[in-house]
């Protein structure tokens, strides 16, 4: 088990590398350079000869491709990320650091709450199939579901916060609240939370709950299950413990994909909030041509969604024993 | 925000307020005195307050309030005012500029301004070339110290005469010596804890979201009356005008589509805008090394043909004015040559026959498909580059395709990715591109990187200024006169006579001044600059010049009560 568990670890190692390999040299491909993108932004306000000073401040360099790649593997491993181009002269991993305990929040919790929902709905949806609820829920949330993530997120922002002024339109916590331990604090947080991680959860439920919709009726359908039927087990626990738990399996494996998703669609969601997590720096790197900055968000989003894989291979492993011989 | 999103949002804000009588806005205003500014579009805020580096990250306003520069140039009325300096003069030949120091200035930790801090200055603008983007020591030979009756002197001696270069040495942010002599490295260095001279000094808040700036308690105006400046974090114009329109911002330089129906009209006894046409001259760059733009026939033909009314309407939603014949911004106003306008020679009236003219006689006749065609028949082709997603300048674009298509000008709208737009400007490899021209104290500089030969680089070089590369030698000896100029009376007649050159050899299409963006609420302060009252500019992005309003807003004095939106 120890064997696997490592096998996992050394191939998500191999994983990791291929990734920060793509994201040295992506970013690489674009045209321009962040210099000239930073004149560009005061459209004439900043004296032609600034060029020259910005790109001498920015460390642009010709060195060929392989030794850049060097020094940047070498500066990764020492944690160093470099200096942001957009945020100059502050270190890349100060200016991540503005905001990804904020997008881990956001994003962490609503995929727990919406994995937690959808697959709660879904095994009692497929339990009682053919009732209303199965049949008025999938396509509902199928139909929420195909809404991309800003939008629904616009749509709340105007309706709840805009005209009806129950939830703040903006940021993660009110202006006048020092950031602290309290219950005034996180009670704050969660009202401002509230908005914004509902937009996902209502975007991403229905996936899970058609995932293990399907995947309930199938495992219902087996022998295992009339046997524990005609065993005369409670309804519940065949339900709970014997159908859901061998349905779950493929719900925890795309649980680790949709680390991925929700976080690539939480940074929309968070520009429309206002909420002070990567999506909009994420943006500005773009915008500005900021490599550092880009790596360093990348290399984040990268290493959350491996963990968050491996930790679901432990967790597969846990479930079904057959995964680990 | 739509016609009608606005229009129901409005509806339904009101019937729920009265229907429930609660307050809508949960969310309670910050304490009287704070001032609240939205300028920079941020989700999250990065504390660093360097004044050295300007395409760096500072934080809003550490150019201009918590440093100050020696003069600030008041683009509104085109002159400086004395700032840290109280007077500059010019020594003989333009040889060098005098500034002398205003006495009793003291930094926010009580230290002495001296003239030794702004020598430091500049001595480590020298030492860092990366800091000096301004490019004062292209000019500067050294920095002396002068100590006298009438106070202290800082001579900045230039290598030749070249007055234009005071645009520079008046802007340069000046810093404490006895700070900055300990920073291993100025440029990347983010002074957490500045020591400045300027009105906002001390960090109060610093968070992700909000960050706060109280005042110098030192302050050599006095204490300014506002007591601090509040700048909560928007990441777009969307969230900005949401707050904007709730009451929430009291100064702002955002965009607002529709100004006066989403924003003014929903409380028009506090709320305004002033937009002046003083920024940057926008401009429709015909390539000169390519034919047939080398000929100044065709050049006024496309100028002519352009319908500028009907750009500024539908391009800028009327938020500007038409270029006038000289191409001047108001900034230039007061050196304006008015009679140009509606002269012979004038290129920026809309008359499509008299283009018709000027294309038949340069030797491009219509053919027999309505196209214009050369000498060798091939028709007179040519895309207009734009920045794709700069929403003003595309639909600026379509209308003067439109317009050089009506004339027979086979033309295009080529909207490129601002990286690849600004490569081929830049580079020359274009045939005609709208884009910015430069900004500077005088029309000499704005007229420099339009028909001064010495900016004319090679096709392929990069070029920071002149991507038409048009240099008319005519006017060489008038530029290099300037740069030696001293007298506004000599200011006065070359200005003028580059005028007359840039009417004649028309090098570029002047389009449209970019209107300088301000938005206010004088429900909690007074004081902001209007067409009525127009001190300096409203947009708190002018950087010093904001300085000229920070100083100058005040609270109104009842306490700000709670105002239904």
């Amino acid at each position: 088990m120890i064997a696997y568990a490592l096998r996992r670890l050394g191939f998500y190692l191999l994983a990791a590398w291929v990734a920060v390999s793509l994201n040295f040299a992506i970013p690489r491909l674009m045209p321009g350079d962040p210099a000239a993108v930073i004149f560009g932004r005061f459209q004439g306000r900043l004296a032609p000869e600034a060029l020259d000073a910005l790109k001498a401040a920015f460390g642009l360099t010709d060195a060929p491709l392989l030794s850049q790649y060097v020094t940047y593997l070498r500066h990764l491993l020492s944690g160093d990320l470099g200096l942001s181009v957009a945020y100059f002269p502050s270190p890349v991993a100060e200016v991540i650091g503005t905001g990804l305990g904020w997008t881990v929040l956001l994003a962490g919790l609503s995929v727990c709450v919406s994995f937690t929902l959808g697959t709660l709905l879904g095994v009692y949806v497929a339990w009682r199939r053919g009732g209303w609820l199965d049949t008025a829920l999938p396509p509902l949330l199928a139909f929420l579901g195909s809404f991309p993530y800003f939008w629904l997120a616009m749509a709340a922002l105007w309706l709840f916060g805009f005209t009806l002024g129950w939830f703040p339109v903006r940021h993660a916590y009110g202006a006048d609240l020092e950031p602290a331990l309290t219950l005034a604090f996180i009670a704050d947080v969660l009202r401002h939370g509230a908005l914004p991680a509902a937009t996902i959860v209502l975007v991403t439920l229905g996936g899970w709950l058609s995932a293990m919709r399907t995947s309930m009726v199938t495992v219902l359908g087996s022998e295992a299950i009339l046997y524990a039927r005609a065993r005369g087990l409670a309804p519940r626990t065949v339900m709970l413990r014997y159908a859901a738990r061998n349905a779950l399996l493929p719900s925890v494996t795309s649980f680790g994909m949709a680390v991925g998703f929700v976080l690539g669609g939480s940074l929309l969601t968070e520009i429309v909030f206002a909420y002070p997590g990567q999506g909009y720096l994420l943006l500005q790197a773009v915008r500005n041509q900021d490599y550092p900055l880009m790596q360093g968000l990348f290399l984040a989003i990268t290493l959350a969604v491996l963990a968050a894989n491996w930790v679901v291979d432990l967790v597969a492993m846990a479930l079904d024993p057959r995964v680990r011989s | 925000m739509t016609r009608l999103g606005g229009a129901l949002a409005h509806g339904l804000t009101l019937t729920l307020a009265l229907m429930s009588g609660a307050c809508v806005r949960p969310e309670e205003g910050p304490p009287p005195g704070v001032l609240v500014v939205s300028v920079e579009k941020q989700s999250a805020w990065v504390r660093n307050f360097n004044p050295l580096m300007p395409g760096g990250g500072a934080r809003w306003p550490t150019a201009g309030g918590v440093y100050e520069p020696l003069l600030v140039f008041n683009s509104v009325r085109g002159e400086y005012v004395p700032w840290l300096a109280t007077r500059y003069d010019w020594l003989p030949g333009a040889e060098g500029v005098v500034f002398t120091l205003r006495a009793g200035v003291r930094w926010s930790d009580g230290a002495p301004l001296t003239a030794d801090d702004v020598a430091f200055t500049f001595e480590l603008l020298k030492r860092s070339p990366a800091l000096d983007a301004g490019g004062v020591w292209r000019y500067l030979e050294r920095v002396d110290v002068e100590r006298g009756p009438e106070g202290e002197r800082v001579v900045m001696r230039l290598k030749t005469p070249h007055v234009p270069a005071l645009h520079g040495m008046a802007h340069t942010p000046i810093v404490p010596r006895h700070v900055f002599e300990a920073v291993a490295d100025p440029v990347t260095f983010t002074n957490p804890d500045p020591v400045g001279s300027g009105p906002f000094t001390q960090v109060r808040v610093f968070r992700n979201q909000v960050f706060e700036l109280g005042r110098n308690p030192h302050y050599w105006g006095g204490p300014p009356a506002v007591e601090a400046l509040r700048m909560p974090a928007y990441p777009t114009n969307d969230a900005a005008s949401l707050a904007l329109i709730f009451g929430e911002v009291d100064w702002a330089g955002d965009f607002v589509p529709a100004v006066e129906r989403t924003f003014v009209a929903r409380d028009p006894e506090h709320f305004g805008v002033w937009a002046p046409p003083v920024g940057s001259l926008v401009f429709l760059y015909p390539n000169t090394t390519r034919a047939p733009f080398d000929d100044v026939r065709i050049r006024r033909a496309i100028s002519l043909a352009i319908d500028r009314a009907r750009v500024v309407e539908v391009g800028m939603y009327g938020y500007t004015t038409p270029a006038n014949a000289v191409a001047f911004s108001e900034r230039y106003a007061r050196w304006q040559d008015k009679s140009l306008d509606g002269s012979p020679e004038d290129a920026v009236r809309f008359d499509p026959e008299a283009a018709e003219r000027l294309l038949d006689e340069a030797g491009w006749p219509r053919g027999p498909d309505g196209l214009r065609r050369g000498p060798d028949g091939t028709p007179l082709s040519a895309p207009i580059d734009v920045v794709s997603g700069w929403s003003d300048w595309v639909r600026s674009g379509q209308v003067i395709a439109r317009n050089l298509r009506a004339v027979g000008v086979d033309t295009q709208l080529r909207t490129l990715d601002f990286s690849a737009w600004f490569e081929r400007v830049q580079k020359g490899e274009f045939d005609l591109a709208i884009g910015w021209s430069d900004e500077g104290a005088t029309p000499y500089d704005f007229y420099c990187g339009l028909f001064n030969p010495e900016t004319v680089k090679l096709v392929g070089a990069l070029a920071p200024t002149n991507w038409h590369r048009f240099g008319d030698a005519e006017s060489a000896p008038l530029f290099d006169a300037f740069k030696r100029a001293t007298e506004p009376a000599e200011q006065r007649r070359l200005v003028d006579a580059l005028q007359r050159r840039f009417v004649h050899a028309l090098p570029a299409i002047p389009l449209f001044p970019n209107p300088s963006w301000g938005t206010y609420s004088t429900r909690r302060f007074t004081g902001f600059p209007t067409a009525d009252d127009p001190y300096a500019r409203l947009s708190p992005f002018a950087q010093p010049e904001a300085l000229l309003v920070m100083t100058r807003l005040r609270p109104v004095d009842a306490p700000a009560g709670e105002v239904a939106p």
